[in-house]
C-alpha cells in the first residue's frame, strides 16, 4: 500500500518499520541552547583545526621553494649525466675517443649543463609565479566569502540591536502616554472637570 | 475565557524528532567526517607530492635516454648534455605538477573548512536572531500587560470622576440619593444603576 494513497496512517507506518533507530537518538530539551552551543563549537573546531593551516597557506603566496628545488634538481641531473657519460666511455674501453674529443665532450656537457641550469631557473620562476598567482586568486575568492559572511553577521547583529532599541523606546513612549492619560483622568476627577 | 496552559506551547512530536535527528546527524558528522577533513589537511601539508611526480619523471627520462647504452651514444659529443637538459626539464615538470596538486588539495581543505566556519557564523547569527526575537516577544507581552493595567486603571479613575460629578450634581439638587463625603462620592449614587 502506498504511503500517500489516503488509506495509510501513522500507526501503519510505524508497524511496517523494521527497526526504530529514532528511539536511540539524543533528546534535545532546549533546541535553542543546543543550536547556539553547536555553532560555537563549530567555530572553535575551525580555529583549533584549521587556523594554523590557513595562516601557513596565506604565507605561501610568495613561495620560492619550487625555484630553489628546481636548481638543485638541475645540479643533480648535470652530475648524473656526467656519470652516465663516464660509465658509457668506460663500458666501451674509451670508445676510441682521442683526448681532444674527450675534452670537447666534457666542455659540451659543462656548457649544456649551465644552459640547462639557466633554462630550468627561468622556467621554474615562471611556473612558481603561475602557481603563486593561482593560489592568490583562490585565497582572494575565499577571503571575499569570509568578508561577506562577517559583514552579514555584523549586519544581523546591528539589525537586532536596532530592533531592540526601537522596541525599548516604543515601550517607554507607551508608558509615558499611559501615565499621562492616568494623571489627566485623576486630575479631572479631583478638579471636577 | 480560559487561562493559557503551558502544555499548549509544548514542542510537537515532529519538532522533537527534527531536533533529535539533526543533533544525531551533526554529532555523526563531527565524529566521522570532520576527521577526514583534518586528515586531508595533514596529507596536503606533509605528503611529498613533488617527490612522487619528480621521481616518476626521472624514471621515464632515464628509461628513454639511457636505457640502451650504445657506442654511438658514448662517442657522441652532446648526448650527455642533452640528457642533463632533458632530465632537468622533466624534473621541473614533475615538481610543477606535484606542487599544483598540493596547492589544489590545500585550497580545497581551506574552502571546506571556511565553508564550515561560515555555516557556524550564520548559525550563530540565526541563534542570536531567535533569541532576540524571543526577548522582544517577551518584552512586548509584558508591555501589553502593562498597557492593559493602565487602561483598566484609567477607566476606573474616569468612572470614579463621573460618579463624583453625578453625586455632586445630586447634592446640589438636594437629592437623597447623593452620596456624601469625598470617598463616597467616588462611588455610583445610591439607588442608581442597581
Amino acid at each position: 500500500m502506498a504511503l500517500y494513497d489516503g488509506l495509510y496512517n501513522t500507526k501503519d507506518y510505524r508497524r511496517d518499520a523494521q527497526t526504530d533507530y529514532t528511539s536511540s537518538l539524543p533528546n534535545v530539551s532546549d533546541p535553542e541552547a543546543t543550536y547556539a552551543a553547536i555553532t560555537r563549537q563549530d567555530y572553535n573546531d575551525y580555529i583549533n583545526n584549521f587556523r594554523d593551516f590557513e595562516e601557513r597557506l596565506l604565507g605561501q603566496t610568495d613561495d620560492q621553494g619550487l625555484i630553489n628545488r628546481a636548481r638543485e634538481d638541475q645540479k643533480t641531473q648535470n652530475r648524473i649525466a656526467r656519470e652516465v657519460q663516464q660509465r658509457n666511455i668506460e663500458r666501451y674501453g674509451g670508445a676510441g675517443l682521442s683526448n681532444a674529443q674527450r675534452q670537447q665532450q666534457q666542455r659540451t656537457l659543462q656548457r649544456g649543463g649551465q644552459l640547462a641550469m639557466a633554462n630550468t631557473s627561468n622556467n621554474s620562476r615562471i611556473q612558481q609565479r603561475e602557481i603563486n598567482n593561482a593560489l592568490l586568486n583562490e585565497l582572494i575568492g575565499i577571503g571575499q566569502g569570509v568578508n561577506q559572511s562577517s559583514l552579514s553577521g555584523l549586519g544581523d547583529a546591528s539589525g537586532m540591536a536596532a530592533q531592540r532599541q526601537a522596541a525599548y523606546k516604543n515601550a517607554k513612549a507607551q508608558h509615558h502616554s499611559n501615565m499621562t492619560g492616568l494623571g489627566v483622568a485623576a486630575l479631572g476627577m479631583f478638579l471636577g472637570i | 475565557m480560559s487561562k493559557p496552559k503551558s502544555s499548549e506551547y509544548k514542542a510537537s512530536e515532529q519538532e522533537k524528532a527534527l531536533a533529535s535527528v539533526s543533533l544525531a546527524e551533526k554529532n555523526y558528522f563531527r565524529q566521522k567526517y570532520l576527521p577526514k577533513l583534518t586528515q586531508l589537511r595533514d596529507r596536503a601539508s606533509t605528503e611529498d607530492y613533488e617527490g612522487v611526480a619528480t621521481g616518476r619523471a626521472q624514471a621515464d627520462t632515464m628509461q628513454a635516454l639511457s636505457g640502451r647504452p650504445s657506442l654511438a651514444a658514448a662517442r657522441s659529443v652532446d648526448s650527455a648534455a642533452d640528457m642533463a637538459s632533458a632530465a632537468g626539464a622533466q624534473a621541473l615538470q614533475g615538481r610543477v605538477q606535484g606542487l599544483t596538486a598540493q596547492r589544489g588539495d590545500q585550497v580545497n581543505v581551506l574552502k571546506n573548512a571556511r565553508g564550515m566556519a561560515a555555516d557556524a557564523q550564520s548559525g550563530l547569527s540565526k541563534a542570536a536572531r531567535i533569541s532576540s526575537t524571543k526577548q522582544l516577544q517577551f518584552a512586548q507581552a509584558k508591555q501589553n500587560r502593562r498597557n492593559a493595567n493602565f487602561r483598566a486603571a484609567t477607566q476606573l479613575v474616569g468612572q470614579m470622576g463621573e460618579n463624583r460629578q453625578e453625586n455632586l450634581g445630586l447634592q446640589d439638587a438636594e437629592n437623597d440619593q447623593a452620596n456624601k463625603g469625598f470617598f463616597s462620592t467616588l462611588l455610583p449614587p445610591q439607588g442608581l444603576g442597581q
